[in-house]
């Protein structure tokens, strides 16, 4: 009896994880209307790891000032990891109710939107939360898949960007950073020596080796997704993925054991000094740049916007310096207090709360009068607020979480090849071909 | 009180009937298999109903559903598609290449596991001094929770890791083990190491059921180790070793925490076992209707060689025990 009770368990398990998901609630959405009185508004948001201690001070701060405006108490609920989101988001959707307001990243922001469970704003809801001028135009490129139907409000801003040593250059007599991904390759080479790499880069990364293929492929004018038609197995990204394996197999710039590293890991070779490039970083790493060996000795700059084996840009090309990337905030279709919801969100976008943020956490504002004096005060930041400038959105589809998967599996299944020391095109043109057939048939789901 | 012999209607009527024995063995054995007060079992199975077969039913039922990010929010109306999940999952999925890693990997891991835990639990059954110490050492591995245990050996495992710098000691390259083909071998030997110790906690109790006259008995009629470990100690365990292996390749064929946070998503494609592909069809690619399908597939793909080992050792009905009650009575 035992052992059929535990074989029938298995038998559940499965459809348990499945169909209980939308059995719980991550909480109340409370009762509320316009006046905030008595009424609770919650917010999820993801947990800062970098500063813990300064985000919970950070809400605090947030809910008194609410409470003293509208009355309404403000409850923040945190997620880890981006399953959790996923999860929170999903259960909510399903149940109908949770949390009043979401913060979301970017890229999130298409698939949040496929649900439909999100509050499209009209130009009322715009005029709500301080008014659609009120944001750095650009920011605004992922809110929606058209301007109409917006749902989501930028927030923060983290701009990719690279981080070089100024030391390791000047030695190698490079005056100024690679601007062509060609050029970047060669001053590699040339800063190359001994246990001193020239770039830094996590291969093993579950959240950024895509931007690489998809920043190149972009400058070459592939924009990967357009429409409902698939691009990956293109010249484009066979270019791209051999210029950004090439680092490994044949210029042999970054260090071997790199294959296993995620960000965090590139980040910190960086910071020991023993790499002269780190790419695809966002202004949060400042803070540990700030307490490391290379402190003083480091500067940001704009990634390379010319394609691998190019000098200039072709015509077709997109000035595509970084993703635009960062947290848009959406309210639940299902919240009663969405008055409330725009109230918090005009409030935490103001100029002074995004300067206060960027401040306190390193990222940019998304307020264009903050962005603005954020720019002229500190001049080290301009490479920042440049990249943000030339950002450019992926596509608006509620299937690029899967071609973004499909993308990033490439690198992960090649990793043993790139280990080995060299990696065919053929090999290369494979994996291009099966990402190619998993984004179409997402694609072709799209509803 | 005249007793007679009861009607079927009377027996009916008495669920609580006498369970004492009677002198009239097959009435009264009727008597007593109709009588037993079934009822009883009613707040057990509405519990089950509740936690297992509902959401079961709800799993069939969304596996037969188009249910996917642009229908989650008013699932009960997702289209009905029939069984285009289930071919899907079967002919354009990389199912059945997980549920053959799956099973390698949880046959592997019992099979290694089996002998080690056996003998760990022979090994600290006498008394020694410092036994409570090392039984305990034991159970590290098993109480860790997968996650720790995960990341420990993911940081282990690196590249230029602990486990490689020790090999390179030995003249050793020991190359990638969180990719490729060796991350199959680094799976199963995470697995091992962590679940090792259920096996030898379920052979410790065994062991602990076995009477100490036997022992005496055994020692008596002069049975060396091995003759006695063969014919006197190991028919003890039959039981109890049984159920282990069951249960750990039910657990090594369930274990998602494990190879998710030692190969993260997207997975390596010689690691990824089943939960981990429904995982990321659920929750990556927002395809509900499909993962159910696959996790149907494969709950049935597992269960039938299950099934047939439950009937093999006879853990699915009482017969051991009526078996053992009688032959206590003879």
């Amino acid at each position: 009896m035992k052992a059929r009770t535990i074989a029938a368990t298995v038998a559940a398990m499965a459809a348990l994880a499945l169909a209980l998901q939308g059995c719980s609630s991550s909480g109340s959405s409370g009762d509320g209307s316009v006046s905030g009185a008595g009424k609770t508004l919650n917010i999820l948001t993801g947990v800062d790891t970098l500063y813990p201690a300064e985000q919970k001070q950070w809400q605090q701060n947030q809910a008194a000032r609410f409470k003293k405006d509208t009355g309404a108490t403000l409850k923040y609920d945190t997620y880890a990891s981006a399953n959790e989101e996923l999860t929170k988001i999903q259960t909510s959707v399903v149940s109908g109710q949770g949390p009043d307001v979401y913060s979301i990243g970017t890229t999130f922001t298409p698939t949040a939107y496929s649900t439909g469970a999100f509050v499209k704003l009209s130009d009322d809801d715009w005029k709500k939360v301080g008014g659609r001028d009120r944001f750095v135009q650009a920011s605004l490129g992922i809110s929606g898949p058209s301007k109409g139907d917006e749902i989501g409000v930028p927030f923060a801003s983290r701009p990719f960007v690279m981080a070089y040593n100024t030391k390791l250059l000047k030695a190698a007599g490079i005056e100024k950073p690679a601007t062509t991904w060609d050029e970047f390759a060669e001053q590699a080479k040339a800063l190359t020596k001994g246990d001193t790499y020239g770039i830094a880069a996590g291969y093993a990364d579950g959240f950024d080796v895509w931007k690489f293929v998809w920043a190149m492929a972009n400058q070459a004018g592939n924009p990967i997704v357009d429409g409902k038609t698939a691009t990956i197995d293109s010249p484009a990204m066979r270019d791209a993925y051999k210029a950004y394996f090439g680092w490994v197999t044949s210029d042999r710039v970054v260090d071997p054991a790199s294959v296993g590293w995620n960000n965090a890991q590139a980040l910190a070779a960086f910071a020991s000094g023993k790499a002269a490039y780190f790419p695809m970083t966002t202004a949060t790493s400042k803070n540990t740049l700030d307490k490391s060996a290379v402190k003083g000795d480091y500067a940001y700059a704009l990634m390379p916007t010319v394609p691998p084996g190019a000098t200039e840009r072709p015509a077709d090309g997109r000035d595509a310096a970084s993703i635009l990337s960062g947290d848009n905030l959406v309210v639940a279709n299902y919240s009663s207090n969405q008055d409330l919801a725009f109230a918090y969100i005009k409030q935490v976008t103001e100029q002074k709360e995004q300067e206060d943020f960027y401040t306190t956490f390193g990222q940019l504002p998304t307020n264009q009068a903050a962005a603005t004096a954020l720019e002229t005060d500190d001049s080290t930041l301009a490479p920042l607020i440049a990249a943000a400038g030339k950002s450019v959105a992926t596509p608006f589809s509620g299937a690029w979480g899967d071609v973004q998967l499909a993308i990033t599996n490439i690198t992960v299944q090649s990793i043993p090849a790139l280990k080995s020391g060299s990696i065919s095109d053929d090999a290369i043109e494979k994996q291009l071909q099966t990402a190619q057939k998993a984004a179409e048939s997402s694609l072709k789901r799209t509803k | 009180m005249v007793m007679t012999t009861p009607t079927v209607g009377e027996r009916a009527a008495a669920p609580t009937g006498d369970l004492r024995p009677q002198p009239k063995p097959p009435r009264r054995r009727g008597l007593t298999t109709r009588g037993r007060p079934l009822w009883m079992l009613l707040p057990g199975g509405v519990l089950m109903g509740l936690v297992i077969v509902v959401p079961l039913l709800l799993g069939v039922f969304i596996a037969l559903l188009d249910l996917d990010q642009y229908t989650l929010r008013a699932w009960l109306t997702a289209p009905f598609i029939g069984v285009q999940n289930f071919v899907e999952a079967l002919t354009d999925s990389p199912l059945l290449s997980s549920i053959g890693i799956s099973a390698s990997f949880a046959l592997i891991v019992t099979a290694v596991t089996l002998p080690i835990g056996v003998t760990a639990a022979i090994a600290t059954q006498n008394a020694f001094r410092g036994r409570a110490v090392i039984r305990s050492i034991f159970l590290i591995p098993y109480v860790l929770p997968a996650f720790v245990v995960a990341t420990v050996w993911r940081t282990i495992l690196q590249p230029s890791g602990i486990a490689n710098n020790v090999l390179s000691g030995f003249g050793i390259d020991g190359g990638l083990w969180l990719n490729g083909p060796k991350s199959y071998w680094a799976l199963v030997f995470v697995a091992i190491w962590s679940s090792w110790p259920f096996i030898y906690l379920l052979a410790l109790s065994g062991l602990q059921s076995v009477d100490t006259e036997v022992h005496e008995a055994a020692a008596i009629d002069g049975a060396l180790w091995w003759a006695k470990l063969r014919y006197v100690i190991f028919p003890y365990l039959k039981g109890p070793i049984s159920l282990a292996i069951i249960i750990s390749i039910l657990h090594a064929i369930n274990n998602f925490t494990l190879p998710f946070v030692l190969f993260g998503v997207p997975t390596p494609s010689n690691v990824q076992v089943m939960p981990v592909l429904t995982y990321i069809a659920s929750f990556q690619s927002f395809r509900f209707g499909l993962s159910a399908a696959m996790a149907i597939v494969s709950l049935v793909i597992v269960a039938i060689p299950l099934f047939v080992y439950l009937r093999a050792v006879r853990l699915d009905s009482g017969d051991e025990k009526v078996l053992t009650e009688t032959e206590a009575a003879e």
